[in-house]
């Protein structure tokens, strides 16, 4: 203790500080500095190509014209369907682990679980979702092939927000909600849920944003390089933003032609998570003014 | 009624809570069963022998020793434990040189006879040839076609997965490449992570902290193959200008790409974890006379180590994982890496980039099931590693 | 919240469950083949408003299982059906038909900034096989050699490794690219760097080399014309497979591809109509 306040110690506290931060800062910035480099890169190349026939026309002349509509449907089909599969199954199993389980060991387990499931690089979704849901069940390369591997993949950040938005809710609730006679079940559902929702909500959103970047996984379960028309139903293959950017990018005829395609491929494709993120967060700053008044 | 509603739920909230762990089972199960017919596939092509003059004595070759027999390395008999005498490779399209079409047959019926009379003629023969085409002809000898074993794949140091006669799945490069770029990553990420991550949670006042969480949170949902080719088309010819490279496509041009891509989860994860230290631990060491600098590195760091060190490994789970940025890259080359400057090739990078081309339910395809099987213990072995460390330091709390 | 959410739900399902199922064909496989499919369908199904064509890539092996499952109708492959792939498919009680759709020649590239121009076949063996590592054995600068290659299991790959290398195999240190405009993207920023490309996608950015395959050293400089007329050597056909049971209802297609205007779709996208072969 003494040595803490001796003014030497003091003063070489101070200039450790000052180097440490200023440190921290420099960092910092470089980091910002590339990522907002990155982003710009994309962004002014990209958005001189975005207009209207841009967003709604089919691609023409192999690709090297007209627009990428296609793609932009195939995404939002696969980011429905993957919700559609990711988000009952990831809340009930959340509500589960922050009510249900019995004991703490289940829980960890089921966390050790979780955790291993999100660590599980998307490639080898691919690789079972080609394995099972292609082969296996007979799906084929199909929208729905493609939405159950990417929604394995949605999983675990579902139930990991929807398990902490539950944990996070004061015991009173439970205890008040059970006093007036009301069964579990009707606590969960009437009392808890409606106060975690949106954190929930803002969860399954961040899993959307995630979703529609994902090129591997549906690299052998879904994804088409041309559809000349949209998919008719869950057994029909789609096309799908990242994949698109990708084979365009790489492995068309004509490079040159189809470099602003790329760009503004790449465009919508961070649009879309930007406008994910800006939801979830609108969501969360809702609930967090909801809660303070309380 | 109520009870009844109560009780149901409750099963399916039960069942439902078993998911995760049931897909990993599935997974699993799913992966191996893919692969597990690699180790009862004959090293020649499924369909085709190796058929010798009956007069040689040379029964046993490795897939090594194929190669490089077809390769024209090897040109005797007598380096692979033989007579001394030239070795003659023949394949099936040599056929149409040596006869007419009328001679063979339209549907190749009289092929067998053909081949079995070069093999008769030529002592020092090795015909790559359909099994089915010779069938029933006497006296041919054969190369013994033993399977591919695990030793072979595990520690083989060559990956030719399309070779003929006899491909080479040896997956050690792959696996070196994939662990050695995802290594550099991090030591690049993780002073910059860690850093952010002090800087935004401790430092940074707020207005700063609002603009950069967002932008942070937005970097980790650019899709990979953005990052990809903004590798290839910016860092990739950067680093070659820079340290005057002969090739630019290298580790370390994947490493800084993954650098990048992991840093956000990185940031994230640790930032939280440093942002949810108690308050009252704060002022409890401000209040004894801490400098800001010092309550940070003896409380926060230390308070939220755990989820300081999640973040990193979830980081490095990312960066070993990571498919369509290292493909654009890396540079691909399936050698083991010597040097972080050299091209080399990771295991998720060769899964995506062959499958589409490797025939279902062939040797190539079940290697790179393997592949994902390793990646999968590679990424489970992570896990665990945090799940220790983690709960380590609980312990000692 | 909850009804927004419900709301939310039963919209992405009817999404999903736009109840009819369309039987119109379906392409799949080789991604070098595929632009080309791709222009052809286009157009031949301006005319024809009901006839829908799907074309999918995926690789050659792909096309080729898609077959044999039946979830395509026509295989497109840049290299032939390897024979076990098509003993399965007479396992599996398909009696495949061969169409050759048109033909394609390969470029090799350097950096434009080479002053290499023509190589034989001998010194590209030597390059692909490690066995020449420097650009001055084959009378260039001193430089190092860095080749770039596509990924192993492409019908480019196999093709090049036939006809160049002679079914020899390629040094285990190439570069493999995952696809041809990598390759271009690579060898226009690399000095040292060879690869090679499909014709239809040579552009400024590389410089093409002439090949020779005979002992005289006579070079031809990689075009639709000099592969049209035997004297650029590196060239391979492309290939539709299908079951012979479809015949009938892929033959509108196929004869649309023997059309004029199905060849000048060809000549056009950079490949080498089958009528004017040799």
């Amino acid at each position: 203790m003494e040595e803490y306040i001796s003014p030497s110690y003091g003063k070489r506290k101070k200039l450790m500080q000052a180097a440490a931060f200023i440190c921290f800062r420099i960092f910092s910035y470089t980091i910002a500095l590339t990522l907002f480099f990155i982003l710009g890169f994309i962004i002014v190349k990209g958005i001189g190509v975005i207009n209207w026939d841009f967003l709604t026309k089919m691609p023409e002349n192999g690709m090297t014209e007209g627009g990428i509509m296609p793609a932009i449907i195939g995404t939002l089909y696969l980011m429905a369907g993957s919700a559609v599969f990711s988000f009952p199954i990831g809340v009930i199993s959340g509500i589960y682990m922050s009510e249900y389980a019995p004991n703490g060991r289940i829980v960890k387990f089921i966390r050790t679980m979780t955790n291993n499931l999100a660590g599980i690089p998307s490639i080898v979704f691919g690789l079972f979702g080609m394995a099972f849901f292609v082969n296996r069940l007979g799906f084929g390369d199909s929208i729905l092939a493609g939405s159950l591997t990417l929604g394995l993949l949605a999983l675990p950040v579902v139930i990991r927000t929807t398990e902490e938005a539950f944990r996070d809710i004061p015991k009173s609730f439970r205890e008040g909600s059970l006093a007036l006679g009301a069964t579990k079940f009707q606590t969960v559902m009437k009392v808890l849920l409606p106060i975690a929702m949106p954190r929930v909500m803002t969860g399954l959103i961040l899993s959307l944003g995630r979703v529609s970047g994902e090129t591997a996984p549906i690299l052998f379960t879904c994804a088409a390089y041309f559809l000349p028309k949209l998919p008719s139903g869950i057994f029909d293959q789609c096309m799908a933003l990242p994949y698109h950017l990708y084979v365009v990018a790489t492995s068309g005829t004509d490079i040159e032609a189809q470099m602003p395609i790329a760009y503004g491929t790449a465009f919508v494709l961070i649009m879309i998570v930007l406008i994910m993120n800006i939801a979830a967060n609108t969501i969360r700053k809702h609930y967090e003014k909801k809660t303070s008044l309380k | 009624m109520k009870r009844l509603a109560d009780r149901t739920s409750k099963w399916v909230f039960t069942v439902s809570g078993f998911t995760t762990s049931a897909v990993i089972i599935l997974i699993i199960a799913f992966l191996f069963t893919e692969s597990a017919g690699l180790f009862s596939t004959p090293i020649v092509e499924e369909g085709y022998v190796l058929a010798v003059n009956s007069s040689n004595n040379v029964k046993d070759l490795n897939t090594e020793q194929i190669k490089n027999i077809f390769d024209g390395e090897i040109t005797s008999w007598d380096e692979v434990g033989g007579k001394d005498m030239e070795i003659e490779i023949f394949r099936l399209e040599d056929l149409e040189k040596i006869y007419t079409v009328e001679q063979l047959g339209a549907e190749y019926e009289h092929a067998g006879e053909k081949i079995a009379e070069q093999i008769y003629a030529n002592p020092g023969i090795i015909a790559f040839i359909p099994e089915s085409m010779i069938e029933g002809i006497p006296d041919i000898g054969f190369i013994d076609d033993r399977n591919i074993r695990i030793k072979d794949v595990l520690f083989g140091r060559e990956w030719f997965p399309t070779a003929t006669p006899s491909p080479i799945f040896g997956i050690l490069p792959l696996i070196l490449g994939t662990l050695w770029v995802s290594f550099f990553a991090i030591l690049i990420a993780l002073p910059f992570g860690i850093s952010i991550a002090i800087y935004m949670a401790e430092v940074a006042r707020p207005e700063v902290r609002k603009v950069l969480k967002p932008v942070i949170e937005l970097l980790n949902g650019i899709p990979s193959v953005i990052y990809g080719f903004f590798g290839l088309t910016v860092i990739v010819p950067f680093l070659q200008n820079t340290f005057g490279l002969p090739v630019g496509e290298s580790g370390l041009a994947g490493s800084i790409v993954l650098a990048i891509m992991a840093l956000p989860t990185i940031i994230t994860v640790a930032e939280d974890a440093m942002s949810s230290c108690p308050r009252s631990l704060r002022e409890a060491s401000l209040a004894l006379g801490a400098g800001h600098w010092q309550t940070i590195y003896k409380v926060v760091i230390p308070s939220s180590i755990s989820g300081i060190t999640s973040g990193v490994v979830l980081g490095i789970g990312r960066a070993v994982g990571e498919t369509m940025a290292v493909l654009m890259v890396t540079g691909n080359a399936a050698v083991i890496p010597h040097s972080i400057l050299e091209p080399l090739r990771t295991i998720p990078a060769t899964i995506a980039a062959e499958l589409g081309e490797a025939p279902a339910g062939g040797a190539h395809y079940q290697a790179l099931f393997l592949l994902g099987v390793i990646l999968f213990f590679i990424t489970l072995i992570i896990n665990a590693c945090v799940e220790t460390v983690s709960s380590r330091h609980k312990t000692q709390a | 919240m909850n009804k927004t959410t419900v709301s939310a739900f039963l919209l992405s399902i009817a999404a999903f469950i736009t109840p009819y199922i369309s039987h119109a064909q379906r392409i799949k496989g080789s991604d070098t083949v595929l632009p080309l499919t791709q222009e052809l369908s286009e157009v031949f199904a301006e005319d024809r408003p009901d006839a829908g064509i799907t074309v999918t890539g995926g690789g050659s092996g792909v096309g080729i299982s898609a077959l044999m499952e039946g979830t395509t109708d026509i295989a497109m492959t840049s290299r032939r059906i390897k024979f076990s792939e098509k003993m399965k498919l007479v396992q599996a009680g398909h009696e495949v038909r061969e169409y050759i759709v048109a033909y394609d020649a390969l470029a090799v590239i350097v950096h434009p900034s080479n002053p290499v121009s023509n190589l034989t076949r001998e010194q590209l063996e030597g390059i692909f096989r490690g066995k020449i590592t420097n650009w001055k054995e084959v009378g260039g600068n001193d430089a190092k050699i860095v080749v770039y290659s596509r990924e192993t299991s492409s019908g480019t790959y196999e093709f090049f490794k036939e006809s160049v290398l002679q079914n020899r195999n390629y040094m285990a240190g190439v570069l493999s690219m995952p696809a041809t405009g990598a390759v271009i993207q690579s060898v226009s920023q690399t000095k040292g760097a060879i690869g090679y490309v499909g014709l239809a996608y040579l552009n400024p950015a590389v410089k093409a080399v002439g090949i020779s395959y005979t002992a005289d050293g006579a070079c031809a400089l990689p075009s639709t014309e000099t592969a049209m007329d035997g004297s650029y050597p590196v060239v391979r056909p492309l290939y539709y497979y299908y079951d012979k049971k479809m015949e009938k209802i892929v033959a509108p297609y196929i004869n649309f591809i023997e059309s004029p205007e199905g060849q000048s779709i060809i000549l056009e996208s950079g490949f080498i109509p089958k009528r004017s072969e040799k």
